[in-house]
């Protein structure tokens, strides 16, 4: 079975933290852009004493919903990967977990707080005001709630709509993938960290979302570290293959 | 009888005739001697060395690593920290860790995965200390990653020297190279010195102080998985990796043949190999062969796997395989 490898250390963090201090202050800062606009317009409305060509443009505009501010949120700690003493050795995943355990870690973001005033929205491709980075391309899914669970959204669904929490993030993929979780449960797909030897000490493996992003799951090419440098004396590389190697004088 | 009276006589014999002592024969056996000095002298070098202080006379006279003794290892090693501490500033913990009982060790590395990142290859100089000019100068690693063309395995056609903006590229697929360890192992065979030899567990090791370094063992690779010190290593202090193996990854004199050991120092301690640490797509499976809870033994029963160079009978314990 699934199971965590290891606990690592949470860090308590203020309800709200400074996010919440980003958040009012840029409250602040629309407050008074507003109140800044709002004289301009008036103070040209009462110069011209026309009041009808120079309202008519803003007065469309404010139809229309703001966007709402980007609020930056902070990586979580991440899991640990592998034995500590191996700091030479690059470990870290491809990809940092946002969603994974955040409330284990502290994070006090409850998707709960918005979601019981928004009811679930079935379809993706409607216009949507929060989440506008995610981009849905994970096979044929076209609904969040193929995933997400309807009502609780911190969790996920299952078949039966009972909810997966939102650690075993693991099972959920397995709803599909089912020969891709049986390498993984093998230690076949995916890396093992540590200790091939348990009886020496412990192993860490790298769980779906730290390697794939689930809303657009295939993974990402990425540049490649510097290659051997080519003899300097010696033949030419086939033609087919001489790109773009450095150091090669042609 | 034409004997002229007005010469003597003069008794010549046949060494006189045929090979008369002339300038011609002088300078001949002139060059030869000083051709066979300047050997001599070649081959007394180690005394000059011995003569400086570059060696120490228990150097000269140590024995092949399977006749040591524990003690001697022992004292071998100490001095080892010692001249690496003198020489380059950073103490390591040398070790000599012994094949494991009911361990023989496989690997296998899935090539639908590999997108060719180097990851590998980089990690693998951070931890063995090998040569290095910069930081990142992987002529010495133990990996080379190839770059195929898509289609079929053909190495003929592949490049080490790739360098794309973003890998994978669509129309190419990646199959990193490196020791093979394998069960005929042509290397040991041609050894003229018997200085590498194949462990209980499977692995491939060189005594560095035994070999002589005449290189029939990279001749006769089929993988190219050897690598040769022309050069006293260079390495900086910061790169050197503290954790080191007597018949691994401890610094190499100057003229000895080096080679992938699986990262001997880690896995028989238990962890996995610096390379597959790093990989970031999880392509490498490593384990041992004797367990059938071990991940390789998952590998080669419920995947198809392939061996590189199957037709050259070196019967190797590193398998491709492709998934899915």
């Amino acid at each position: 079975m699934y199971r965590l490898d290891s606990d690592f250390q949470t860090t308590p963090r203020r309800k709200w933290g400074w996010a919440g201090a980003i958040r009012s202050s840029l409250k602040t800062g629309l407050l008074g852009v507003g109140l800044v606009v709002a004289a301009v317009t008036v103070g040209r409305w009462v110069g011209s004493g026309q009041s009808a060509p120079g309202t008519a443009k803003p007065g469309s505009e404010t139809n229309r919903l703001p966007p709402l501010p980007v609020v930056a949120k902070p990586i979580p700690q991440q899991p640990p990967t592998g034995v500590a003493e191996d700091r030479h050795l690059d470990k870290n995943p491809p990809r940092e977990t946002r969603g994974l355990d955040l409330v284990r870690l502290g994070w006090s973001y409850n998707c709960m707080e918005c979601h019981r005033l928004f009811p679930a929205r079935w379809h993706y491709d409607r216009p949507m005001n929060e989440h506008q980075d995610i981009r849905l391309e994970h096979g044929n899914n076209r609904f969040c709630l193929n995933c997400h669970h309807p009502t609780d959204r911190n969790a996920f669904v299952d078949y039966d709509g009972s909810a997966i929490a939102e650690a075993d993030v693991v099972l959920l993929c397995a709803k599909c993938h089912g020969p891709t979780y049986r390498d993984w449960k093998a230690g076949v797909h995916g890396r093992r960290n540590g200790f091939w030897d348990r009886q020496k000490g412990t192993q860490t493996q790298l769980r779906c979302i730290q390697c794939h992003d689930p809303h657009h799951p295939k993974f990402q090419p990425m540049p490649p570290l510097p290659p051997p440098t080519y003899p300097p004396r010696a033949a030419q590389p086939p033609s087919e293959s001489r790109t773009t190697a450095p150091g090669v004088t042609p | 009888m034409n004997n002229d009276p007005g010469q003597p006589q003069v008794p010549r014999t046949l060494e006189e005739v045929f090979r008369p002592q002339n300038r011609r024969t002088f300078l001949k056996g002139a060059a030869a001697t000083v051709a066979g000095m300047a050997g001599l002298v070649a081959a007394l070098k180690p005394l000059l060395a011995l003569e400086r202080g570059e060696i120490t006379l228990d150097d000269l006279l140590q024995r092949h690593y399977r006749q040591l003794t524990p003690g001697d290892l022992q004292r071998i090693m100490a001095a080892l920290e010692t001249k690496c501490q003198q020489e380059r500033g950073v103490r390591p913990t040398i070790r000599d860790l012994k094949p494991m009982d009911g361990v023989e060790f496989g690997y296998a590395l899935n090539l639908t995965r590999c997108i060719g990142c180097r990851r590998c290859a980089h990690a693998c100089l951070k931890e063995n200390n090998q040569s290095r000019e910069r930081p990142d100068d992987i002529e010495m690693s133990y990996i080379r990653v190839l770059e195929l063309n898509k289609g079929a395995i053909n190495l003929e056609t592949s490049n080490v020297y790739y360098d794309a903006a973003q890998v994978p590229q669509p129309d190419k697929y990646y199959m990193p190279v490196q020791c093979h360890q394998c069960r005929q192992s042509p290397c040991t065979k041609v050894c003229p010195v018997q200085a590498t030899w194949q462990e209980q567990d499977g692995i491939v090791v060189v005594d560095y102080n035994w070999c002589i370094g005449c290189r029939y063992c990279m001749a006769a690779c089929p993988y190219d998985a050897r690598r040769f010190n022309y050069k006293k290593p260079a390495l900086q202090k910061e790169q050197i990796n503290p954790n080191q193996d007597y018949l691994s990854n401890r610094i190499r004199p100057k003229g000895v043949v080096e080679k992938c050991t699986f990262c001997l120092q880690r896995t028989r301690d238990g962890r996995y190999p610096a390379c597959l640490e790093v990989c970031p797509t999880g392509a490498r499976v490593f384990g041992n062969l004797l367990d059938p809870e071990s991940e390789i033994h998952y590998v080669l029963k419920n995947k198809r796997v392939y061996v590189l160079k199957e037709e050259v009978g070196t019967l190797p314990r590193f398998y491709y395989f492709f998934d899915t």
